[in-house]
């Protein structure tokens, strides 16, 4: 019977939510992983040691990892440097907080009100089709020049996720955990925050992942495309000014602070799911 | 044998209908009020109406054939690749240890970032917007494929033994009909992001598309035509996507 | 005349059938009393309203008519004098076996010291000492149920309620956990009423035994069990079980069909 409850919420689970929720906690590499994830970047770097130095390709093609290493500690020593990051940084700390507690709330608000929610389930799903950086320049229009339109934008794409995946966590409760609440005559408060929210947990932590993960490429790409500052912004204009050693560095910077955001969020969900192994 | 609420059930059909189309007229009603505090925002008839007449330009319609022809491409492209590495993943444990780090980490770049360092190798047309295309459409029908192998019940396996299936017998009779849901899930999303990773590589760089009619339309303060173009790519990916998510609740 | 433990007075539940079809009445105006400290059990076919009956004694169904007193007091609402066991496992997955047990108590307001005391004394009681600290997902299905009864029992309700507690488990396990909860149940005095399909199940462990028809569900039959006070489940094998056994069966034979035919149809 039990078992049986437990199946029937998967299928839901995965209609809505993308796909990197549907693992629910993520497993971490174990070592194997990490030695041949590792080995793997390793193999990377020798390929682009080996073929820079055999000139299979041209230095403004891809340039030499000794080069791209000059530029990135001269870039370091730069106040610019440091200011680009802090602004991407700011952008992607406001729009995960802001698409976090927005997504959150959303995701409540569809639990409670289930025609609410199926009536903008499909909306919100079709907004990953929708290149948000089409409403770019619509956000200057209305708040002008600055860092808020970027802002705005990469919350809407970290909220969405956080919201589906807040419902569905909302909705796969097993009715008997919702029953107890009742039964022992729990406020509304009382059942959110001691039942639904904790049994929604992975779910919940899924969607802060994916948030977090969409508000830096959001924020990333809006910068790279259009914005004036960040580190998206400093790629394009050390591409037009042709710099490509620089610019080459500030990308592998983009996927180190990737890799770090992601990993640690991982971290984080696995941290906070420990010995529910079995839910 | 769950009495607590009976009727609850039946969901009301005419609700989220009536729902689905009030949230669109808000929308527009929502535009139009914006379009009153601000020059630079046209109206939704002005837009409609450059749009329509952007339709008669053969430069547009050029741009518009670009666009859709590299999304397309980049779709198929991602679709099998990412479809082929996920079936070899998800049958494979041995790969997946290796590897699955890896995909986890990849998925969460922001790699629209690599564009610059595409566009010396596949230059400005179609080649480097359609890698970018296929690395954006790739990576949700890899997992979602990965996950759909490995999920399937053990006992079909056995089921497949029993009757000395062949390989071939078992990925077409078995393998393929398993995974239908998380690959229908995958090719909707590898749709959609298809399309965005063009786009957005057109805003950045490229010689034609609407990605840089909307950018040229807004530096040169043609305003209409750039909300007009909005329009039509949202209207695209919309219907598109809504088109797929209604097939993929369907299939059982 | 001292006050009945529970007392249910024409308790009637109906339900409004989607579309055109007739109300289902799962309760018909069932009248009874248990004593205080007495242990029921109500045995009948799927589907004739038992577990609708616990919830409207939990105060989780409102009746649709008839009222139900605890000590003579009523139940307007879900209600504390009540503790319920459930069916499906209740633990909480993101909890320790201690944190689930004091769970309830801390909604309810139990005092923090108290708390600890009382978790620690329903642990021992149940049987799960050495296993505070272990998460349900690392439980069998049986060991969850009794940190579900030791939550339930932590409240110290004066009327347990239990809505077929066993039926996921295997028959061992059920007959032997079901003369455990008659073992716990000496020492802490609740008055009970236990539901279940299970005829032996309902004899092991009771007083009395109801007998409860299909829809609509009525009280046809109550059976005193008349086995030794401390029985345990070696009990299943004597002659006098069987008499009572198939003194239920007798009764309950022609409802079960009722109820096979009708859920079948």
């Amino acid at each position: 019977m039990t078992a049986r409850v437990r199946e029937a919420v998967r299928p839901a689970a995965a209609e809505t939510v993308p796909p990197a929720a549907r693992r629910r906690a993520v497993r971490l590499p174990g070592p194997a992983g990490a030695w041949s994830t590792a080995g793997l970047v390793v193999l990377a770097v020798v390929v682009w040691i080996a073929g820079s130095a055999a000139s299979l390709w041209s230095e403004a093609t891809l340039p030499k990892p000794g080069s791209v290493w000059t530029a990135f500690t001269a870039a370091v020593r730069t106040g610019q440097f440091w200011a680009d990051c802090g602004s991407t940084v700011w952008e992607v700390g406001m729009a995960f907080a802001g698409g976090a507690v927005l997504g959150l709330v959303v995701g409540i608000v569809f639990w409670k009100a289930p025609t609410a929610g199926k009536i903008f389930e499909p909306y919100l799903v079709s907004f990953y089709a929708v290149p948000m950086v089409l409403f770019y320049p619509v956000m200057i229009v209305i708040v002008g020049i600055n860092q808020w339109p970027v802002v705005i934008l990469s919350t809407v794409m970290a909220f969405i996720p956080m919201a589906l995946n807040t419902w569905v966590g909302l909705r796969g409760i097993r009715p008997v955990h919702l029953k107890l609440a009742r039964s022992l005559g729990c406020g509304r408060r009382q059942t959110l925050l001691h039942i639904a929210l904790p049994a929604a947990a992975p779910f919940l932590l899924a969607g802060l992942r994916l948030a977090g993960v969409y508000a830096l490429i959001g924020a990333i790409a809006m910068e790279f495309t259009t914005a004036s500052s960040g580190i998206g912004h400093r790629i394009r204009y050390l591409y037009e000014s042709f710099d490509n050693a620089t610019m080459v560095a500030y990308i592998l910077v983009v996927f180190v602070i990737s890799l770090a955001l992601t990993s640690a969020l991982a971290l984080l969900e696995r941290a906070l799911l420990k010995g529910r192994s079995g839910s | 044998m769950t009495t607590l609420s009976p009727a609850r059930r039946a969901s009301a059909p005419p609700a989220v209908a009536i729902g689905s189309v009030l949230v669109l007229l808000a929308a527009a009603i929502l535009w139009w009020l914006l379009s009153r505090l601000t020059f630079a925002i046209p109206t939704p008839a002005a837009s409609v109406r450059a749009l329509v007449h952007s339709f008669g330009d053969p430069d547009y319609l050029d741009d518009l054939r670009v666009t859709g022809i590299a999304a397309l491409s980049a779709f198929a492209i991602g679709t099998i690749v990412g479809g082929l590495i996920g079936i070899g993943l998800g049958l494979s444990r041995r790969a997946r240890t290796l590897f699955e780090p890896m995909v986890i980490g990849l998925n969460g770049l922001p790699k629209i970032v690599l564009y610059p360092m595409l566009l010396p190798v596949f230059h400005l047309g179609y080649g480097s917007k359609m890698v970018m295309g296929v690395l954006f459409a790739l990576f949700p029908v890899l997992i979602n494929v990965e996950a759909g192998v490995r999920e399937i019940p053990q006992i079909y396996g056995k089921l497949a033994r029993s009757l000395q299936a062949s390989r071939r017998q078992y990925a077409t009779m078995i393998l393929l009909p398993a995974i239908r849901r998380p690959l229908l899930t995958g090719v909707r999303l590898a749709v959609s992001l298809a399309m965005v990773g063009v786009v957005l590589s057109e805003f950045f760089a490229t010689d034609k598309g609407l990605g840089r009619v909307v950018l040229s339309a807004y530096s040169a303060g043609e305003y209409a035509t750039m909300m007009g173009t909005i329009l039509l790519l949202l209207i695209v990916s919309f219907v598109v996507s809504f088109a797929l998510w209604e097939l993929e609740r369907r299939v059982r | 005349m001292a006050t009945a433990g529970l007392k249910l007075d024409g308790v009637t539940v109906r339900f409004d059938a989607n579309g055109d079809d007739e109300p289902v009445t799962a309760v018909d105006g069932i009248t009874h009393e248990i004593g205080e400290h007495r242990f029921v059990s109500i045995v009948g076919p799927s589907g004739c309203g038992k577990s609708t009956l616990l919830n409207v004694v939990a105060g989780l169904q409102r009746p649709t008519s008839g009222t139900v007193e605890i000590n003579g007091a009523r139940v307007t609402g879900p209600d504390r004098r009540t503790g319920m066991v459930f069916q499906e496992d209740s633990t909480l997955p993101w909890k320790t076996v201690t944190e689930n047990v004091v769970f309830g108590m801390r909604v309810l307001g139990v005092p923090k010291g108290e708390r600890a005391a009382r978790a620690r004394e329903m642990v021992e009681l149940v049987g799960l000492q050495g296993f505070e600290s272990a998460y349900p997902s690392m439980l069998s299905g049986g060991m969850r149920q009794r940190v579900a009864l030791a939550r339930t029992l932590a409240q110290r309700p004066s009327v347990l309620l239990m809505d077929e507690p066993f039926a996921a488990l295997d028959q061992q396990t059920r007959l032997l956990l079901g003369a455990e909860v008659r073992r716990i149940w000496g020492q802490t005095q609740q008055t009970v009423l236990f539901v279940t399909h299970d005829m032996s199940e309902a004899l092991l462990m009771s007083q009395q035994v109801w007998v409860m028809s299909y829809r609509p569900g009525r009280i046809i039959d109550v059976i005193d069990v008349d086995l030794p006070d401390d029985r345990d489940a070696g009990v299943v094998s004597t002659p006098r079980f069987n008499d009572l056994r198939n003194r239920i069966w007798e009764s309950l034979q022609k409802e079960a069909m009722r109820g096979f035919m009708a859920e079948s149809a």
